[in-house]
């Protein structure tokens, strides 16, 4: 056999990923191992429960759909943050409000029940919400990378290949939101 | 002490943001959200499995890698293009300018008209029938056609000369 020949097999023949057995396991692996950081992701921009959890599994069925690319993802954890990101962008763009109606059971939730206390000392869970709607005010790539910045599973270079940019981007891009949040508080008034 | 104040009160805001950053990053779904996801996923599955068995090729294509596909369709137009310029060329060969026939002329009388006697393929005149004069013979009544000096006439085909011709001709009048 020559040399082109065992290279056009190679191109023909169906690359050993794509077998769907594999597939679905890798699929169930991903599932696991992203699923609650995906869920942070699509919460911090969705503010809703439900809507966050529809969010990761509409990533997943995306996922799905493409599966015969699966080899090919170098990080996946990038690559799907970078879906999940594109649907609750999608979806707010199309619903064309802020998530103004935020439960606050939604908000207790975000707080870890062992932190709650040590939380309550500094600030309430109105302030809390408050917060959240002054960052929904912050020019819209200062929030993405607040909000990203947000998620404990994902670094500065993780949040950079997401959003398409550097890191030193993102960095700046984290200061001036975090300068700009603490002039609307200083201008709002903290409660004390 | 205002600056104090004013440290004291930006580390507060700084705290505050802090805390909401971090009660947002670590937000927990609802338990059991991965079998959630995993159901949805196995019941997308089965729906996507059921329906290309109608279009089981074009299924098979598009799981193909990309590179692949790119590589068939070169392929596939480059032996397009390679059998269009084949058969172009056969097709010159097939009818060659030594094989060219011209093109058959239909006409009733079997093409004894001026455009096919200059015809090369054209059949070779008929000669004048014997005892009859040419053409003069359709006008019987009114005697001898007149026949232009300038009209050509087939070859082998004997006609008489014009009657003005005769008349004021040298021979006539000796």
């Amino acid at each position: 056999m020559s040399c082109f020949e065992g290279q056009l097999a190679s191109w023909v023949a169906p690359a050993p990923i794509a077998k769907p057995l594999d597939n679905a396991r890798t699929i169930a692996q991903l599932v696991a191992e992203y699923s609650t950081a995906l869920y942070r992701v699509a919460f911090s921009v969705t503010r809703n429960a439900a809507e966050a959890e529809d969010a990761v599994q509409e990533t997943f069925l995306r996922v799905l759909r493409h599966e015969s690319r699966l080899g090919e993802i170098r990080d996946y954890r990038v690559w799907l943050v970078r879906i999940v990101w594109n649907i609750v962008l999608d979806r707010k763009r199309r619903a064309k409000t802020r998530p103004e109606g935020e439960d606050i059971a939604d908000h207790a939730r975000t707080l870890h029940s062992s932190d709650r206390a040590a939380d309550q000392t500094v600030i309430s869970s109105q302030e809390h919400a408050r917060i959240l709607a002054l960052i929904d005010r912050l020019p819209a790539r200062e929030r993405e990378a607040l909000l990203l910045s947000a998620v404990e599973e994902l670094t500065t270079a993780e949040i950079a290949a997401a959003l398409e940019t550097t890191e030193s981007s993102i960095r700046s891009r984290i200061f001036r939101a975090r300068r700009e949040l603490a002039v609307l508080l200083e201008k709002e008034g903290i409660p004390r | 002490m205002s600056g104090d104040m004013h440290s004291g009160s930006d580390s507060r805001i700084e705290a505050a943001i802090d805390t909401a950053l971090r009660g947002m990053g670590s937000a927990l779904p609802e338990p059991g959200i991965e079998g959630r996801i995993l159901n949805r996923v196995a019941a997308e599955r089965m729906a996507m499995e059921a329906e290309p068995a109608r279009n089981g090729w074009l299924a098979a294509l598009r799981h193909t890698p990309r590179f692949a596909r790119q590589a068939l369709g070169l392929a596939t137009t480059g032996l397009l293009g390679f059998l269009i310029v084949a058969g172009s060329v056969n097709h010159s060969r097939r009818v060659g300018p030594g094989r060219v026939t011209p093109p058959a002329l239909d006409l009733p009388g079997h093409g004894i008209g001026a455009a096919s006697a200059e015809h090369p393929a054209a059949p070779a005149s008929t000669p004048a029938p014997e005892g009859e004069s040419g053409r003069a013979s359709r006008h019987p009544q009114h005697g001898r056609a007149r026949i232009a000096p300038h009209a050509r006439k087939a070859p082998g085909v004997a006609l008489p000369a014009p009657s003005s011709h005769k008349s004021s001709s040298p021979d006539s009048q000796e």
